[in-house]
C-alpha cells in the first residue's frame, strides 16, 4: 500500500501531536508556535515531492492531481499565517495553546484531504476532520460570547452534515457506489429513472457542503460565530474553512454530476445572487468589524460561486484564482484586525477612529486589504474579480456578471465606512498601537501575498488553468 | 487578452462614478482623487492599448465580443474594437479627460457640487470612451446618448443659475434633433441588413450591397446625428450656450469628448460615406460653411468663451470639411491636434476668468504681467489655433486644404473658403490675445459672476493645479503638429490607416504653395489684430459703423437662434418642462432613494439573524424544502425555459 | 410479510423526519444533540438498507455507517463539552435563551 500520496496529512497529524506532547513539558508559548509553524515545513517538502504525480491511490479514496496539490499548499499557507497571527492572542487561553496550535494543525490535514479526495466516505471524514477541531476552537475561549459561538458551530455543522449524508445516502442508492467518478457514470442512467431523487440529492448535498461556504440560505451561523470565536479562528473559518469547502464543492459537482441530466450550475447561480446580495445588503448596517466582515464573506461566496454557475474548466479557473486572491486578502484583513484589538481591546467599528494617526502602517495594511476585497486595481481582488467576471461574461452569463459588478459597487458603502473611521476620524486617544513581530510578518505576508497575485496573475491564472483543467480530465 | 481589457476603459471611470455617487459624495476631496486616479488608469491603459495596436501585424485589430440579445433569429453581438482609429482617440481623450481633471481640483474647490461634479465627470468619460471603443452602431449609440445626458447633466450643473439650466436644456434638445437623424439610420440600416456591426455595414457598402437610396438615407441620418453632436450648421446654436457650464467642461465637451463624437463618428463610418458621393458633398459643404459663418461670428463676441465657442464650431467645420473631401487623416489629424489646442485654450481662459473674475474680454487688459504663465500657455494655443507655422494648427488645416484642392471641383471653392476662414481664425484669435493680455488693466476688482463667492482683488496667476496642467497642454499644442512626420509608429497618417478594417485613401505630402498661402493669411490676421487691438492704429469702431449691418447681423449670430426660439417655443415648453422637474427632483432623488433603500432592506433582512440556532437551523430546513420545489418539481419547466 | 427496501426506506426518512422536528423543536441543547444523532443513524439505516439492494456484493454502505457512528460520537463528545462549557457561563442549555450573537 502507497501511503506517500497521504504522507502531508499524516506529518502534519503528526506534527500536532508532538505539539500537544511538548505541551506537556514545555511552558514556554513561543517555542510551541516555533515548532507549530517551522513544523509545517515538514508537510510542504512532503507536498512538494508529489507535484508532477497523478493518479489514483489507496483504494481510489485519494487521488492526486494539480488541483489537490495546489490547494493543500493554500491550507499549508494559510495555516502557518494564522498561527503566527495567534502569537499574542493564544495568552487568552490560558493553558491551553498546545490544544491550539494543534487543532488548527488538525483542522488543515482534514482540509488537505478534502481537497483531494473523491470518494463519499473519505469526504465525509475529512469534512469531519475540518470541521470537528474548529468547534472547538471557536469555544476555546472561556467567555460567554465563545461558548454561544461554539455551540451554534457545532449544532448547525451537525446539521449540513445530516443533509450531507442523507444526500450521499441517496446518491449511493441511485449508482451502487460511493466513487465519484462511478456516481457520475452511473447518474445519467440513474436521472432516467428517479429524477425527484436525483434532484433530491441534489438540494441535500448542496445544503450540506453551503453550509461550509457560507451560501444563503446556509449561511446563518456564520455572523455569529464570526463574532464570538477568537479572531485567528474566525480568520481561519473565513479563509481555509471555505476554501476547503469550495474545493470539495467544485471537485465534488464537476466529477459526479457532471453528465447528469440536472441543471446544478442553476442552483449555484441562484445561491450566488442571493449571497451576494444579502451579504453586501446587510453589511450596511454592521457596526462590529468581525460581523461585517462575516457579512462580507457572505458575499464572497456569492462571487465564487459565479465560478460555478457556468459549470466549465473556465469558471472553475476563475473560482480558484478568486479563492486565491480573496485567502491572501482575507487573511490580511483578519490579522490587521486581531492586531488591533489585542492594542485597543475593541472591536467596534467607532472605536477604529482616527487609527491612521495612531498606527499609520497598520490602517494602511488593513484599508489595502479591504481595497481588495472592493476589487480596485492595483490587488488581487481586482484581478480576481476581472478574471471571475470576463469569464462568466464570456460562458453567456452576463445577467449574473452585471448582478456581481453591481454588488461590488454596492459593498464599496461599507468598506468605506471603515477607512472613513480610520482617516477622517478624530482619535479618541493620541497612544499608538504596537504590533508584535510574529503577527507583523504575517501581516505583512498577506499584504504582499494580495500584491503579488495582482502583479503575478498570469502565471498564476496559468497554474489555476492546469487546476482546474485536471478536474474536467476524464 | 489585451482585447477584453477595453471594457475596463469604460468600467474604471463608471466605477469612479458609482463610487463618487454612493460613497465618497459626503468627502468631495476624496472624490476629486478617485476620479483622478481612475481617468489616470485610462490614460495608463490608453498607452498600453496604443503600443499594444502598433505592434500588431499591419491590417489587424484587437477585438472583443459578446453575445447580447437576439432578436427575431438574429443574434445582436456587441464589442468593442481597438483599431489605430481608436488608439489615437483614447490617447486623446483620456490625457485631455485626465488633465481636465486634475485642473478642475483648483477651479471647482469649494463648489457644493464638488462631488457631484466629479461623479458625472467619470460617467462623461466612460460615456465617451466607451463611444470610442464600441463596434457596433447600437452600442455607440447607446453611449452616444450618454454624453448627450452626461452634458447636458455639466452644462446645467449651476442649475440655480437660470442660464444655466437653460443652456442645457438646449444643448439637450438641439443635440436630440440630431439624434433623430441617427436613430432612423440605425432603423434602416437594421431592416436592411440585419447587423449593425461596424465592420459589417463597411464591407457590404464596398460591395456595393448597400448602396442607393437606403445607404444615401443610412449616410445622412448618420450625419445629422453627427452635425447636432459637433454643432454643425445648422444645428450649431447650442454650443456658444454650453459655457454656461464650469469652464474645465467647457474644456472637456470642446476638446476631447462631446463635439469629437460627431467627427469621430463619420471618421469611423467613413467608407459608408465614401460609397454615397452624394453625402460626402453634403458634409464637406455643411463643414465648409460652417467653418466660415462660425469664424465671422467669432470676430465680434465680447466673452472670451463665447469667442473660443465659435472658434471650436469653425475649427469641427474644418474637420468634416477634411472629411468631407474624404480626408480621414487630415480630419482625425486636426481633431488631434485641436484637442490640444482648445483644452489648453479653455484651461487658460479658465485660469483667467478664475482670476479676474469675468468673463468680458472689456474688463480685462494688460493681463500678461498679472499671469505670466496662463500668458504664455495661451499664447502657444492661440498660435496654434491661428494656424501659425509651425504650431501644430498650421499642419492638419494644411492637410485638410490640400485634400480639399485635390478633391477637385467643389473642392476649390472650399480651399477658398477654407483660406479666408484661417484669416479670420488668426484675427479673432489675436484679438482675443490682444484685449486680454494686451494694454492695461481695464477691469474693476469686482466679484465673479461664475459660481464662487470669493471678492477678487488684483488679478493673480492660478495655483499650480491649474498652471500645471496648462504647461503640460501647451507641449502637445505646439509639437503634436510634427506627428505627421514620424511619431513611434511612423508618421501619424500611416500609422492611422496601417491598422484599420478598410483602407482609406491616403496621400501623404506637403504642397508648398498650400503652405505659403495659409502661413501667409495666418500671420495677416494675426497683423490686422495688433493693428486693430493691439497697436490701436485703427479703431474698431470704424468697422462696426462702417458695416453695421454686418455687425448687427453678426452679434445676432445670422439671427438662428430667434428663428429656432420662435420655432422652440411653441413644441419644446412642455418637454423643458419635464426635464426641468427631472432636474429638480430626479437625479439626486433616484440616489438618495437606493441609499435609503439599501439601508432599509438591511435594517428588514437583519432581522432573520435572531440569535437563536433553531431559528438559524429552521431557516435551512426551509431553504432546502424551497429549492426542492424549485428543482424537483419546476425543474422540467426551467429547462424548458432556458431551451 | 415480507420486509422490502421500501419499509427500510420509509423508517429512515421517518427517523430523519423525527430527528430534524426535535432538533427544530426542542429547546434543551442536549436534546438538540440527541435529535441530530437520530438524523445520522438515519442515513446510517438507509446506506445499509440500499447496500443490501443495489450492491449486495460488496459492503461499502455498511463500512460507511460504521464511519459515520465513530465520527458521530466523535462530534457528540465535543458537543457535549461544549455544552457544559456554555452551561458554566451562562448557567442554563435551553437553545433559545442564547443568543448574545444576533444582527
Amino acid at each position: 500500500m502507497d501511503l506517500t500520496p497521504i504522507l502531508p496529512e499524516i506529518s502534519l497529524v503528526g506534527l500536532a501531536i508532538l505539539v500537544i506532547i511538548l505541551d506537556l513539558f514545555i511552558r514556554r508559548k513561543e517555542t510551541l508556535l516555533f515548532v507549530s509553524v517551522a513544523g509545517l515545513i515538514v508537510p510542504a517538502l512532503l507536498t512538494t515531492t508529489l507535484i508532477g504525480r497523478t493518479g489514483s491511490y489507496l483504494f481510489d479514496t485519494v487521488i492526486l492531481d494539480p488541483y489537490a496539490t495546489f490547494f493543500k499548499f493554500v491550507f499549508l499557507v494559510a495555516a502557518a499565517l494564522v498561527l503566527l497571527a495567534s502569537a499574542d492572542y493564544v495568552d487568552r487561553f490560558r493553558l491551553y495553546d498546545g490544544e491550539y496550535y494543534a487543532l488548527i494543525l488538525l483542522s488543515a490535514a482534514g482540509m488537505m484531504l478534502m481537497a483531494s479526495t473523491r470518494e463519499l466516505i473519505s469526504i465525509y471524514i475529512a469534512l469531519e476532520l475540518a470541521t470537528i477541531p474548529l468547534a472547538v476552537l471557536a469555544g476555546l475561549q472561556k467567555d460567554a460570547r465563545a461558548g454561544e459561538a461554539a455551540l451554534k458551530y457545532l449544532l448547525l455543522a451537525g446539521l449540513s452534515s445530516a443533509f450531507l449524508l442523507y444526500g450521499m445516502a441517496i446518491l449511493f442508492g441511485l449508482t451502487g457506489t460511493t466513487d465519484l467518478v462511478g456516481i457520475g457514470r452511473g447518474l445519467p442512467e440513474a436521472a432516467g429513472i428517479n429524477r425527484g431523487a436525483l434532484a433530491m440529492a441534489l438540494v441535500l448535498l448542496v445544503a450540506g457542503l453551503g453550509f461550509k461556504i457560507s451560501a444563503v440560505p446556509f449561511q446563518f451561523w456564520a455572523p455569529d460565530v464570526y463574532e464570538g470565536a477568537p479572531t485567528p479562528v474566525t480568520a481561519y473559518l473565513s479563509v481555509a474553512s471555505k476554501m476547503a469547502g469550495f474545493a470539495l464543492v467544485l471537485r465534488f459537482f464537476t466529477t459526479a454530476f457532471a453528465t447528469a441530466a440536472i441543471d446544478w450550475p442553476l442552483i449555484f447561480a441562484v445561491l450566488s445572487v442571493l449571497s451576494m446580495t444579502l451579504g453586501n445588503i446587510v453589511a450596511f448596517v454592521q457596526t462590529n468589524i468581525k460581523r461585517l466582515l462575516a457579512y462580507s464573506s457572505i458575499a464572497a461566496a456569492g462571487y465564487i460561486m459565479i465560478g460555478l454557475a457556468s459549470g466549465t474548466d473556465l469558471g472553475a479557473s476563475g473560482l480558484i484564482f478568486f479563492l486565491l486572491s480573496y485567502a491572501f486578502t482575507n487573511l490580511g484583513a483578519f490579522i490587521a484586525v486581531i492586531a488591533i484589538s489585542e492594542q485597543i481591546g475593541s472591536d467596534d467599528i467607532a472605536d477604529y477612529a482616527g487609527l491612521a494617526r495612531r498606527a499609520p502602517l497598520l490602517a494602511f495594511a488593513l484599508t489595502f486589504c479591504l481595497v481588495s476585497l472592493l476589487g480596485i486595481p492595483p490587488t488581487a481582488g481586482f484581478a480576481a474579480k476581472f478574471y471571475l467576471f470576463a469569464g462568466a461574461v464570456q460562458q453567456g452569463l452576463l445577467w449574473l456578471a452585471v448582478i456581481g459588478v453591481i454588488n461590488s459597487a454596492i459593498s464599496a458603502y461599507y468598506y468605506i465606512k471603515v477607512v472613513r473611521a480610520m482617516y477622517l476620524l478624530e482619535p479618541k486617544t493620541p497612544a499608538p498601537v504596537k504590533i508584535s513581530a510574529p503577527v507583523a510578518l504575517a501581516l505583512f505576508a498577506s499584504a504582499a501575498g494580495v500584491l503579488l497575485v495582482f502583479i503575478f496573475a498570469w502565471p498564476i491564472i496559468g497554474l489555476t488553468e492546469a487546476a482546474s483543467r485536471s478536474l474536467f480530465v476524464r | 487578452m489585451v482585447a477584453e481589457l477595453a471594457w475596463l476603459f469604460i468600467l474604471l471611470p463608471l466605477l469612479s462614478f458609482l463610487l463618487c455617487v454612493f460613497v465618497t459624495r459626503p468627502y468631495p476631496r476624496l472624490s476629486g482623487y478617485v476620479t483622478i486616479a481612475a481617468v489616470g488608469a485610462t490614460f495608463l491603459l490608453a498607452l498600453v492599448a496604443f503600443w499594444s495596436v502598433g505592434n500588431l501585424p499591419p491590417d489587424r485589430t484587437l477585438e472583443s465580443s459578446v453575445q447580447w440579445v437576439v432578436i427575431g433569429g438574429s443574434v445582436l453581438k456587441v464589442g468593442l474594437i481597438i483599431d489605430s482609429l481608436t488608439a489615437v482617440m483614447l490617447l486623446v481623450v483620456t490625457l485631455i479627460s485626465f488633465l481636465i481633471q486634475i485642473y478642475s481640483q483648483g477651479y471647482m474647490a469649494g463648489d457644493p457640487g464638488y462631488s457631484r461634479y466629479y461623479a458625472f465627470m467619470s460617467l462623461f468619460t466612460a460615456s465617451m470612451l466607451g463611444l470610442v471603443l464600441a463596434n457596433n452602431l447600437v452600442l455607440v449609440f447607446i453611449f452616444w446618448e450618454l454624453v448627450g445626458l452626461c452634458s447636458y447633466l455639466l452644462i446645467g450643473f449651476w442649475y440655480q443659475r437660470p442660464a444655466a439650466a437653460a443652456a442645457a436644456k438646449k444643448a439637450f434638445l438641439v443635440t436630440r434633433l440630431g439624434d433623430l437623424g441617427f436613430l432612423s439610420a440605425l432603423l434602416v440600416a437594421f431592416n436592411t441588413t440585419g447587423n449593425l456591426d461596424i465592420r459589417h455595414l463597411i464591407d457590404l457598402a464596398e460591395t456595393k450591397q448597400l448602396a442607393g437610396a437606403t445607404l444615401t438615407a443610412v449616410g445622412l441620418g448618420l450625419f445629422s446625428g453627427a452635425v447636432g453632436k459637433s454643432a454643425q450648421f445648422p444645428l450649431h446654436v447650442w454650443l456658444p450656450d454650453a459655457m454656461e457650464g464650469p469652464t474645465p467642461v467647457s474644456a472637456l465637451i470642446h476638446a476631447a469628448t462631446m463635439v469629437a463624437a460627431g467627427v469621430y463618428l463619420v471618421g469611423r463610418t467613413l467608407p459608408l460615406f465614401l460609397a454615397a458621393p452624394d453625402v460626402l458633398l453634403v458634409i464637406a459643404v455643411i463643414g465648409g460653411l460652417t467653418a466660415f459663418m462660425a469664424a465671422t461670428m467669432g470676430l465680434v463676441m465680447t466673452d472670451i468663451k463665447r469667442v473660443l465657442a465659435y472658434s471650436t464650431i469653425s475649427q469641427l467645420g474644418y474637420m468634416m470639411m477634411g472629411l468631407g473631401v474624404g480626408g480621414l487623416v487630415a480630419g482625425i489629424f486636426h481633431l488631434l491636434n485641436h484637442a490640444f489646442f482648445k483644452a489648453l485654450l479653455f484651461l487658460a481662459a479658465g485660469s483667467i476668468i478664475h482670476s479676474v473674475g469675468t468673463q468680458d474680454l472689456r474688463e480685462m487688459g494688460g493681463l500678461r504681467r498679472f499671469m505670466p504663465v496662463t500668458f504664455l500657455t495661451m499664447l502657444a494655443g492661440a498660435f496654434s489655433l491661428a494656424g501659425l507655422p509651425p504650431f501644430s494648427g498650421f499642419w492638419s488645416k494644411d492637410e485638410i486644404l490640400l485634400e480639399a484642392l485635390r478633391f477637385g471641383g467643389v473642392g476649390q471653392a472650399l480651399y477658398i473658403l477654407g483660406l479666408l476662414t484661417a484669416f479670420l481664425t488668426a484675427f479673432y484669435t489675436f484679438r482675443m490675445v490682444f484685449l486680454a493680455f494686451g494694454g492695461h488693466y481695464r477691469g474693476p476688482a469686482v466679484t465673479g459672476d461664475h459660481g464662487h463667492d470669493h471678492g477678487h482683488g488684483a488679478p493673480h496667476e492660478s495655483p499650480p493645479v491649474m498652471t500645471v496642467p496648462l504647461i503640460v497642454l501647451a507641449v502637445p499644442s505646439v509639437l503634436s503638429g510634427f506627428l505627421t512626420f514620424g511619431g513611434f509608429f511612423g508618421p501619424f497618417g500611416e500609422f492611422l490607416i496601417s491598422r484599420l478594417s478598410w483602407h482609406p485613401h491616403y496621400e501623404p505630402g506637403l504642397d508648398l504653395t498650400t503652405m505659403v498661402l495659409s502661413a501667409a493669411v495666418s500671420i495677416l490676421g494675426i497683423l490686422g489684430a495688433y493693428a486693430v487691438y493691439g497697436a490701436g492704429w485703427v479703431s474698431p469702431e470704424v468697422f462696426s459703423s462702417t458695416f453695421r449691418s454686418v455687425h448687427t447681423l453678426l452679434v445676432n449670430r445670422y439671427y438662428m437662434d430667434h428663428l429656432y426660439n420662435w420655432i422652440a417655443r411653441r413644441i419644446v415648453l412642455g418637454i423643458a418642462g419635464l426635464l426641468d422637474w427631472v432636474d429638480r427632483y430626479g437625479v439626486d432623488g433616484v440616489v438618495n432613494a437606493i441609499a435609503e433603500l439599501a439601508v432599509m432592506a438591511a435594517g428588514s433582512l437583519r432581522l432573520l439573524q435572531r440569535g437563536w440556532v433553531q431559528f438559524y437551523a429552521l431557516m435551512v430546513t426551509l431553504g432546502i424544502i424551497l429549492l426542492v420545489a424549485v428543482f424537483g418539481f419546476f425543474g422540467d419547466i426551467i429547462a424548458f425555459l432556458r431551451g | 410479510m415480507a420486509i422490502t427496501l421500501n419499509h427500510y426506506l420509509v423508517l429512515s426518512a421517518a427517523l430523519f423526519t423525527i430527528g430534524l422536528y426535535g432538533a427544530l423543536a426542542k429547546r434543551n441543547a442536549v436534546t438538540i444533540l440527541m435529535c441530530l444523532e437520530l438524523m445520522f443513524n438515519a442515513a446510517n439505516i438507509a446506506f445499509v438498507a440500499l447496500t443490501r439492494a443495489v450492491a449486495p456484493q460488496v459492503l461499502t454502505g455498511q463500512v460507511f455507517a460504521l464511519f459515520v457512528i465513530t465520527v458521530a460520537a466523535a462530534e457528540v463528545a465535543v458537543g457535549l463539552a461544549i455544552v457544559l462549557a456554555v452551561y458554566r457561563q451562562r448557567r442554563t442549555i435551553d437553545a433559545t435563551e442564547i443568543d448574545l450573537l444576533k444582527w
